[in-house]
């Protein structure tokens, strides 16, 4: 009894310095909070009503209701917009995803020079979103860029696949994959996570690596592989940079590279056509926010807590 | 004595506070008649609505060479007039029209703004352009023809900064190595034009085309449209062209690709997004291709040849020529500017000064204003002085200048560009993709 009532009376004594603490905490996040409202829950609370409105930018918007979001289904560059980018959301992730692990997994060897080859392999995805990049892919996958000068070595003709409609799209999924340092160096920490007694047992048991990858690793990564899935979904949802300038800025050619956001880009300043560039957003977010939660919802029967 | 003291110095200090508000009330008052009378539009007399020292601001796109050149007229312009302060706004192409929409939407328009043909409508129609007939611009030294391609609905939104012309850019050095002679352009028609470039192509051997294809700029569509006595767009702002033009001006690339006389589709949408300096010209691997004549320079600087101009084909075998000048850009003044007259003494300035055109020369195309074209003739490049030749060579045989594109023809470019890939890479036949052309263009300057 004696202990509680101390406990209690410890807490209470604490309690008023706590609140104090409470409005110094206020105080300091304060500029962060400012920026929330300004700077993200502003634009957004205003995207939300232009995207009720028929908007050009050059005159004062006009209230239309939910015109903007119905005529999307109506618009064959839209439903076009919404394969280009499933396609390349569903093919290139799961593919990152796996190039991720692989690599992980390589370098959870224990090699000489491990900081190296971590960095090396994380250096794209530093530099994968930016122009640069994105220039340097239009040159590698040109008529006469690397690819084919590396073909021609082999005799075989090459195409010019970024200026090809059947393959443009492919050079910007195979610019995602390429990109997996950010998820392998996840990868690598969860990979650490793994207690070694696991793998011992599994040897003494008698089973073979591949096994042990199976039983052990698998299920003991699935937490780090659904937080990648999470993460590496939402990005390329969100896919703009690449597509601009690999495209030329229309998503070109004839359409094959244009990525939802970048037709939303299109769409706002292109043809000045605020209103329905703001629906699109507000729509990408129900996709995006579906998307998590049925990722969410499919988790509880394949992921794995140790817990 | 020493409170009377002290009383007269806060007496002081209150009457000189008092005079402080005031004369913060008069400015304020001041600013609040200037602008209302703005606003009001003419009820007082201007001269008296705006005063200067005032500041307006000027925007344009471009390169560094035109932003440096832009500058020293701004200098001269301000030289001349003290009391204005014009503040440069300038960005690259692309950025500009993001960036315009962007500042008129936030209520922070530039005073003088540069437009363009597709995008002058758009802001005309939705009140953000001044008509500058109203305002104290000297025009009568530029073409009622040129002038007219600033006109919508009879009010003058923009005056063009000068002019250029589509046309052909050949490159004899390559057209000598292929052993086919330079075509006459007075006299060669579409066919023709489809022979040469595959004879071309078959003479240079691997590697060199005979032409670059021209099907994704709208500009090569109205000439063969105004040849057979259509237009692209009508006066009304309507689509003036046939399905039919459309088709065969689709189906001059078909036959192009398949006899060798341009690229297979993959290298051609790839020189097409290489500007001049990679292009087909530009690089020495093609004997032509279709541009503005305002791209002579930078084709001339990298092809390293000595670069000609030819009329279009079928200009003697049409119904009529198709060519025409196009302003190259036009100077246009906000609406909503504070300073209507200080904006109107500048564009009055950038068009008529011999002083900013001697600065400027060709770089906003070949001057609008005739005299000051002359003024400068004796101080153009060889290339320069080769395009000024081939405009007056051709002056003459012009019909009229196509009337200004509807609102909502920013999209064309877009569409040409997307119906014209798939056609080369034969996704679609030339009929389908006219069908297609006209309804999304109809779609584009309907809504």
């Amino acid at each position: 009894m004696s202990v509680i009532q101390e406990i209690s009376r410890s807490k209470r004594t604490v309690s008023p310095r706590r609140k104090g603490d409470g409005r110094w905490a206020l105080f300091f996040l304060a500029p962060w909070f400012v920026g929330l409202a300004l700077i993200t829950a502003g634009p957004m609370g205003a995207s939300l009503y232009l995207s009720f409105t028929d908007y050009d930018l050059l005159s004062a918007p006009e209230w239309i209701g939910f015109e903007n979001y119905s005529r999307m289904f109506d618009d064959p560059r839209f439903v076009n917009s919404l394969q280009v980018t499933f396609t390349y959301v569903f093919v290139s992730v799961p593919l990152q995803l796996a190039a991720a692990l692989g690599l992980a997994l390589l370098l959870d060897k224990g090699m000489r020079g491990l900081a190296l080859y971590r960095s090396v392999y994380y250096l794209p995805s530093l530099l994968g979103g930016s122009v640069a990049i994105a220039i340097l892919w239009r040159q590698i996958f040109g008529a006469d860029g690397l690819v084919n000068q590396v073909l021609a070595i082999f005799g075989v003709q090459g195409q010019g696949w970024v200026s090809h409609p059947d393959y443009a799209l492919g050079t910007l999924m195979a610019l995602n994959v390429w990109t997996f340092g950010a998820p392998m160096v996840i990868f690598l920490a969860g990979l650490r996570q793994i207690p070694q007694m696991y793998y011992e047992a599994a040897s003494i048991d008698g089973a073979s690596k591949f096994r042990q990858f199976r039983a052990i690793t698998l299920p003991l990564l699935t937490p780090i592989i659904f937080f990648n899935l999470v993460l590496q979904l939402i990005e390329a949802f969100q896919s703009f940079t690449r597509a601009f300038v690999v495209s030329g800025g229309n998503g070109g050619p004839s359409d094959s590279t244009l990525l939802y956001t970048l037709y939303l880009y299109l769409k706002g300043f292109g043809s000045l056509d605020m209103g329905y560039a703001s629906a699109m957003a507000w729509f990408l977010l129900l996709i995006i926010g579906g998307m998590t939660v049925v990722n969410f919802l499919a988790s509880k029967y394949w992921v794995f807590y140790d817990d | 004595m020493s409170t009377n003291g002290l009383r007269t110095g806060r007496g002081k200090r209150l009457a000189a506070s008092t005079a402080g508000i005031a004369a913060v009330a008069l400015t304020l008052a001041a600013c609040g008649g200037g602008d209302s009378g703005v606003g009001g539009g003419g009820d007082e007399p201007p001269a008296a609505a705006e005063e200067c020292p005032c500041e307006i601001r000027f925007a344009w796109w471009g390169s560094d060479t035109r932003h440096e050149s832009t500058q020293q007229i701004i200098d001269a312009f301000q030289a001349e007039n003290p009391d204005i302060t014009v503040v440069p706004d300038f960005t690259d192409w692309d950025g500009y029209w993001d960036k315009l929409a962007t500042s008129v939407a936030a209520g922070d328009t530039p005073d003088v703004i540069t437009q363009e043909e597709r995008y002058i409508s758009d802001y005309a129609t939705k009140n953000v352009l001044a008509d500058m007939s109203e305002l104290d611009i000297d025009t009568s030294k530029v073409d009622d023809g040129v002038l007219a391609g600033g006109q919508i609905d009879g009010a003058q939104y923009g005056i063009p900064t000068g002019i250029n012309a589509y046309a052909l850019v050949a490159d004899p050095e390559i057209f000598a190595d292929a052993g086919v002679d330079v075509p006459d352009d007075t006299t060669w028609t579409w066919e023709d034009y489809v022979t040469t470039a595959n004879a071309v192509s078959e003479g240079a051997g691997e590697g060199v085309w005979g032409t670059q294809d021209y099907g994704f700029n709208e500009a090569g569509l109205n000439v063969l449209a105004r040849q057979r006595g259509e237009t692209l767009y009508t006066p009304d702002g309507e689509l003036g062209v046939s399905e039919e033009t459309v088709a065969d001006f689709f189906q001059v690339s078909l036959d192009l690709m398949e006899n060798g006389g341009q690229p297979d589709a993959a290298r051609t949408v790839e020189y097409q997004a290489a500007g001049p300096e990679g292009s087909l010209l530009g690089t020495n691997q093609g004997a032509m291709g279709v541009w503005w004549t305002n791209q002579l320079g930078a084709l001339t600087d990298s092809s390293g040849h000595e670069l000609e101009l030819l009329r279009l084909p079928g200009e003697s075998a049409g119904e009529r020529t198709g060519m025409y000048f196009k302003p190259a850009m036009f100077y246009s003044v906000s609406a909503d500017t504070a300073y209507p007259e200080a904006s109107a003494k500048f564009v009055d300035f950038l068009l008529n000064s011999q002083e900013a055109a001697d600065i400027m020369l060709t770089d906003r195309g070949l001057p609008a204003n005739t005299e000051v074209r002359e003024g400068i003739l004796g101080d153009l490049s060889p290339t320069d002085q080769k395009v000024a030749d081939f405009m007056a060579d051709i002056e003459d045989e012009i019909v009229d200048t196509p009337p200004v594109p509807p609102h909502g023809s920013a999209e064309m470019a877009d569409i040409m560009e997307r119906v014209n890939t798939e056609v080369l890479f034969e996704r679609i036949t030339p009929e389908e993709a006219a069908t297609q052309f006209i309804d999304e263009v109809n779609a584009a300057i309907g809504g």
